[in-house]
């Protein structure tokens, strides 16, 4: 007897938004890349270095509030107590521009590749139909969010800490804060770059970026001459809104960069530094063949 | 995105957007200045010394911005000459340069000096400043590692009498002294806020006071007379008063309050009713013109029961209008 035959409908066939042969577009891959690496970095162990640093100023304000409202004492610049907003610009500058922003460059930016690799997953990402750049410029995206998510809070709340000090006024510094915290963003997006195109060519990109930064960075800007502007904290400085200590070390590097571009030549020269060393970064991504240590 | 990660950029986002909008508002003058503020008054008090008798403060960014002295400008009541001059004098454009002024005088020293200083804090281009100083003459010399500029050598040698050698120093970054030089060496050897009138209870009682006010003064009665060298008549008929002070917001006009305090309630009511007769007699004489009475600022006095007098007013910009038209007309008629 014959079986009569149920015709069965097709299963549904879940469609890409890109059409099933098609790669996604540049700017959807970079998204893509973006939404996972956003989490990986923000919840990786490196967030607790991340914390830290960021913390500590916040600490360093608390501890001076506390200092001030007990008596015991205030915060001296050459001898001389230094007012609040005195105290935040000189804490933007020394901490934040000269230390924090770089060093989170170096360590979320070398990584950005270089941490794919030592797990062995960089396979998984370019084995998708996307462009290498894409994944870089998506992690990029993702350690630039994260640090500014986490930098730029931290500090307005040192502002609030720190400003008032020593009968300092919240109006008087506030134009200074949204120019810090432009500069600050600028920064961490120069240094990402920088450091992302460290982190593709060399070989030890964490090693390389620490002597860029903390050797390289401080020598060049000591020396007369050009080589200062082989630096992004040359360009950086240009920006700094607020007046350096009068004497010691800050003399020092007042007279340091009393040759400073206009802040139009800084910007300009900053964001092409930015683009420049992002398209180096995804041109040698592109280009290298990764051969992961069994 | 998970929802963990979602919920940290939106906490981050709202400290973020949280305190800049305490910023925001505090640079729109809307957030009462104790709130983050660990001290009363401005910075540079810590400059000014314990036993100051008369403080005086002025917002010069708030004068310079306020609508009060834009209409006056347009009216031709305030004219850039002063302001050009000062700058050809010292490089400093008060209404560019300059945010904030705080200025202190005390008692005469042994030697007959006057005693006093003028703090202020702003934009000032050391290098440019000094520069314009030894262009007229000026001595410069480090103090404790601050820059020190004093008068042309010509007056130093001449020793004026009576009077010390006038110095600027660049104090801390955006921070100018100007005073005697004794003042000023002062001044850089004091630590901020040490044995400054900050520790003046009595002189920062009346200071607190002053919030939000684009200018005051506050001081003990006695100097000021004895400074002004008012005639015996005039003193002998004043009631004893220990403390003044005077505070004044400007924007469209000028709310202005001057305060007394009196030795007792007796001084104070004696000191009312002088008050009260001035305001009659003056208001009898804008009686004859009907504009000038309608213009007339509505005075109020207050401190009833207590030792404090206390005389409000506000100036309202058609005043000013008013005062810089019929002083238009004069000139007219003059020329």
């Amino acid at each position: 007897m014959p079986q009569a035959t149920v015709p069965v409908p097709p299963l549904p066939v879940r469609q890409p938004a890109y059409g099933p042969h098609q790669a996604p577009g540049f700017m959807t891959a970079v998204m893509r890349i973006f939404d996972l690496s956003l989490g990986t970095m923000l919840w990786s162990r490196r967030t607790i270095f991340l914390g830290l640093v960021v913390g500590s100023p916040i600490a360093l304000g608390i501890l001076f509030r506390v200092l001030e409202v007990m008596g015991i004492g205030n915060v001296k610049v050459g001898g001389s107590a230094a007012s609040g907003p005195t105290v935040f610009g000189g804490m933007i500058w020394l901490l934040y521009l000269r230390f924090i922003v770089p060093v989170l460059g170096i360590f979320y930016g070398t990584a950005l590749i270089a941490d794919e690799v030592d797990d062995r997953t960089i396979t998984y990402l370019f084995v998708r139909p996307i462009s290498r750049a894409a994944v870089l410029v998506g992690k990029y995206l993702a350690y630039l969010v994260t640090t500014v998510f986490v930098v730029l809070p931290s500090v307005v709340i040192l502002f609030l800490l720190v400003v008032p000090l020593g009968h300092g006024s919240l109006a008087g510094s506030f134009p200074a804060l949204l120019t810090d915290l432009g500069l600050l963003a600028l920064g961490l997006a120069a240094y990402g770059a920088l450091f992302a195109f460290i982190g593709a060519q060399f070989k030890h990109p964490l090693v390389t970026g620490l002597v860029f930064a903390f050797g390289w960075e401080q020598l060049a800007l000591a020396l007369p001459g050009y080589l200062r502007k082989a630096t992004i904290a040359y360009y950086l400085q240009a920006l700094v809104p607020h007046a350096m200590p009068a004497e010691g070390l800050g003399s020092v590097l007042q007279a340091l960069f009393r040759d400073v571009p206009s802040p139009a030549v800084s910007l300009a020269v900053l964001f092409v530094m930015i683009v420049v060393l992002l398209a180096l970064a995804g041109r040698i991504v592109e280009r290298r063949e990764y051969v992961l240590e069994q | 995105m998970t929802a963990k990660t979602r919920y940290f950029l939106f906490g981050s986002a709202l400290i973020f957007v949280v305190g800049l909008s305490i910023g925001v508002v505090a640079y729109y003058g809307g957030m009462p200045q104790s709130l983050f503020r660990s001290g009363t008054g401005p910075a540079e008090l810590g400059y000014v010394p314990a036993d100051a008798t008369v403080v005086a403060y002025a917002n010069v960014r708030d004068v310079m911005n306020s609508e009060l002295r834009q209409r006056l400008r347009t009216l031709g009541g305030v004219t850039d000459e002063g302001r050009n001059e000062f700058k050809t004098e010292t490089g400093i454009d008060i209404e560019q340069d300059i945010d904030e002024v705080v200025a202190w005088m005390g008692a005469k020293t042994s030697s007959g000096v006057e005693n006093g200083m003028m703090i202020a804090r702003g934009r000032f281009d050391q290098i440019r400043l000094e520069a314009v100083a030894r262009e007229k003459g000026a001595r410069i010399e480090q103090y404790h590692g601050k820059s020190l500029i004093q008068g042309p050598v010509e007056h130093a040698e001449a020793g004026h009498h009576g009077r010390s050698e006038m110095a600027v120093a660049f104090i801390e970054p955006g921070v100018v002294a100007l005073g005697t030089q004794s003042q000023v060496k002062q001044a850089i050897d004091r630590p901020v806020g040490k044995n400054s009138i900050t520790s003046n209870g009595d002189m920062m009682a009346r200071v607190a006071k002053m919030a939000d006010a684009s200018f005051w003064a506050v001081g003990r009665f006695d100097a000021i007379s004895s400074q002004a060298k008012l005639p015996e008549e005039v003193t002998g008929r004043i009631p004893p008063i220990t403390w003044f002070s005077a505070s004044g917001h400007v924007n469209g006009g000028i709310r202005a309050v001057v305060e007394a305090e009196a030795k007792d309630e007796e001084g104070a009511n004696n000191l009312r009713d002088i008050i009260r007769g001035f305001t009659a007699l003056a208001k009898m004489q804008a009686g004859n013109r009907p504009e000038a009475k309608a213009l007339w600022p509505n005075v109020e006095l207050g401190g009833d029961g207590s030792k404090v007098v206390s005389v409000s007013f506000a100036v309202s910009t058609q005043l000013f209008d008013a005062m810089t038209a019929s002083g238009h007309a004069a000139k007219k008629l003059h020329k």
